[in-house]
């Protein structure tokens, strides 16, 4: 059904990193956020999106906001960097969604709302390291991958999924010996993205536990907000809510704590 | 969201948060009434992977339950929950809890009809009094052999001896039951159990796709525990006339035990004999007389006089059957597999060593069983993606044997609809001996068709 020629295959097909991308994250990275603006403008899409973004609801602005100086400047660098490799990562996702009940709207959502509480659980967990705030960028990217992957199998993966509780994550490492994460992290790679990203994301999977207890902490906070937003009717509509398989004693040390900061009542 | 059925008992499993209103978006009206469709004894929702719930986030859930109950008569609740949670539920609907809490799948399947949780040993305890009985009278009429500890120091002080239980059962909690004919397997026998009064009712509440597969896998004798039964009216009878006219088919045999006729007209009776239904005082008359169980078709699952023949309708079909099986093996292994020869006969087993098989039925606009043999290891490999480690775990593997021979019932099921043809499929059926198998379809023609894939060879055989 799905082999690790596929996988390849797809990994093989993502293009690297456009260079004003590439560019503007290097400058973002270094605090230079006018030059940074500068490139970025150069590349329209990514204007648009920026743009799209800022003046979304959630950051509440009353007027519109469409220098992207301007927009960098209220983002900051780091969330500057957030928001440029949510865009990347956007560039994966497919034009019609097929597996999953999501569209551009959606998963732009999951991806905005992930970066604001991933951001909020940081400074709760008084963290300031921009590869971690960024690393949860890529973790959307789990989805995207499982679309790809399973898109033409659907009907086979729902006659599996009917007779056995089985998640798309494990159907691929049983099939091929890699799972979504180790995906991820092979984007991450193609993308020159920080290896402590990617290490972040394998951590979030629940299902490898690292050495580096700090890393594994952050790894249980961003797998328990993935399953928080994952439970979002919109997210369950779209057939998430078991994309891949909840480790529920991987996260109950922080589960309080998480409660307590995202007020579950 | 879509129950997974096995065992009789479909399953939801939720993930993560269960709050405020969100819970009607796992069940869509779709899911329902897709869910009202399938054969099954239970319909319970896991709570093992989910990490927070309010009780709106149940309610969603416990509408659903009073929809199904009151559409199938089956069995509806919560299960694999701890302590903490199994209070709360208990608190959210102290007045009105009226669907069942089950600790854990294991507890529940005992209360459900399945082909092999048979005969348990279960200590139980439950704080309210009325419980513990409710749980033991149901394990009781299930076949299982319940053990009340009355006291929570007595369950405490018995369950430290666990190897002496097959099951320990605590914060559980039976509501309305379902009110299917609670169902168990002796040996070669099927023995359902009925009381009170038995009406029209019986239609709904006995479990016939259930009956059907036992037949369709070959059990011929069929006893009614009727002791608790007060009286029967004609609609009763007819329905078990039926019953006794389509079991004459396959050559089964129908029985009753215990049944009183105080305050049901003998004719009844005289009725039901003419149409093949005997009647005996006791169960032991039955069980313990092993040349009688012979006679009655238990001692031999295969020893049916009129055997039913494979037609041309169901041969014209055979490629969707086999290519159903290739593409699941292929779908599962990642592998080719190939057809190797086809032959019309009665099945041929080489080799019985070392070799487990699973069957299906599906009935419909066709009928018919198809049989799956395997060398053990072959079986293992080809359930790899199911069952996800390195095990000699006999049971591990026979269930995962079911699953897979589910999805080619499935898959057949799928390509059969392509053409306008239109089948249900039974429950699966595994063998952990070729001998069992046999006993089922031995002196039956089918198609026998050899299979490999990776050079593993396999059995693929379809009869009626």
């Amino acid at each position: 059904m799905i082999t690790k020629e596929k996988i390849d295959d797809y990994i093989e097909k993502i293009p690297p990193a456009p260079d004003t991308l590439r560019k503007t994250v290097f400058l973002l990275n270094n605090g230079e956020l006018h030059k940074a603006a500068v490139v970025a403008q150069s590349d329209l899409a990514l204007s648009a999106y920026l743009k799209s973004i800022v003046n979304k609801p959630i950051y509440g602005f009353k007027n519109e906001v469409s220098d992207i100086s301007q927009i960098f400047g209220i983002l900051g660098a780091t969330g500057s960097q957030t928001t440029v490799y949510n865009y990347m990562i956007n560039l994966l996702s497919p034009n019609k969604w097929l597996l999953f009940k999501l569209n551009a709207t959606s998963f732009s959502s999951l991806q905005d709302t992930l970066s604001l509480q991933w951001k909020k659980i940081l400074q709760h967990l008084e963290i300031k390291d921009k590869d971690i705030e960024n690393s949860i960028t890529l973790l959307p990217a789990s989805i995207i991958v499982s679309e790809a992957l399973f898109c033409e199998k659907i009907e086979d993966v729902q006659l599996i999924r009917s007779a056995k509780s089985i998640d798309y994550n494990t159907i691929l490492v049983r099939l091929a010996g890699v799972d979504l994460f180790d995906i991820c992290e092979q984007i991450s790679n193609k993308w020159e993205m920080s290896n402590k990203i990617a290490t972040i994301i394998q951590a979030a999977s629940g299902i490898k536990p690292l050495s580096d207890e700090s890393i594994n902490i952050l790894g249980k906070w961003m797998h328990l907000l993935l399953f928080y937003e994952l439970s979002q009717p919109t997210f369950v509509e779209a057939g998430l809510n078991d994309f891949i398989d909840f480790q529920i004693d991987f996260v109950s040390d922080i589960y309080e704590d998480f409660a307590s900061l995202m007020d579950v009542q | 969201m879509r129950a997974i059925v096995k065992n009789g008992i479909g399953v939801f499993l939720p993930q993560g948060f269960l709050d405020g209103n969100k819970t009607t978006v796992f069940l869509s009206i779709d899911d329902i009434e897709a869910t009202k469709k399938l054969k099954v004894d239970m319909i319970l929702v896991s709570l093992k992977k989910v990490i927070f719930f309010n009780k709106n986030g149940l309610d969603a859930f416990v509408k659903m339950f009073l929809k199904l109950r009151a559409a199938n008569n089956i069995t509806v609740g919560f299960c694999e929950y701890d302590h903490k949670k199994y209070e709360a539920i208990q608190k959210f609907y102290a007045d009105e809890l009226n669907f069942s809490l089950f600790k854990t799948e294991e507890i529940a399947s005992l209360f459900a009809s399945s082909f092999k949780n048979q005969k348990k040993s279960a200590l139980l305890y439950s704080e309210d009094k009325s419980q513990r009985s409710a749980i033991a009278i149901e394990l009781h009429d299930n076949g299982h052999n319940p053990i009340i500890a009355q006291t929570k120091s007595e369950f405490i002080e018995k369950r430290v001896q666990k190897e002496n239980y097959d099951v320990i059962i605590s914060d559980t909690y039976l509501g309305q039951m379902g009110q299917k004919v609670a169902t168990r397997v002796t040996g070669n026998a099927i023995i359902y159990t009925v009381n009170s009064f038995l009406d029209a009712e019986i239609g709904n509440t006995f479990n016939i796709a259930y009956h059907n597969n036992s037949l369709n896998v070959g059990f011929r004798l069929f006893i009614f525990d009727a002791y608790k039964v007060v009286s029967m009216n004609v609609h009763a009878l007819n329905f078990f006339s039926r019953l006794a006219s389509s079991a004459a088919e396959y050559n089964a045999t129908l029985c009753f035990v215990g049944m009183s006729f105080e305050k049901t007209p003998e004719s009844l009776k005289e009725t039901m004999e003419d149409s093949g239904i005997m009647f005996y005082e006791q169960m032991d008359d039955i069980l313990q007389n092993k040349e009688l169980l012979k006679e009655l078709g238990a001692s031999s699952a295969g020893n049916a006089k009129n055997k039913r023949v494979i037609n041309k309708t169901l041969v014209s079909e055979l490629p969707k059957f086999i290519d159903a099986a290739i593409l699941t093996i292929e779908m599962m292994t990642n592998s080719n597999a190939e057809k190797d020869a086809v032959e019309i006969c009665d099945i041929k087993v080489s080799d019985h060593s070392n070799k487990i098989a699973s069957s299906i039925g599906f009935y419909g606009d066709i009928d018919g069983m198809i049989v799956l043999v395997f060398p053990t290891s072959i079986a293992k490999s080809a359930c790899e993606l199911l069952i996800g480690e390195k095990t000699d775990d006999i049971e591990l593997i026979l269930d995962s044997l079911a699953e897979l021979v589910n999805i080619v019932g499935g898959k057949i099921k799928t390509l059969l609809a392509d053409h306008d043809v239109s089948v249900n499929i039974t429950l699966p059926r595994t063998y952990s001996t070729v001998d069992s198998v046999l006993e089922v379809i031995s002196e039956k023609k089918g198609v026998q068709v050899d299979l490999s894939f990776n050079n593993d060879k396999f059995l693929f055989f379809l009869t009626r």
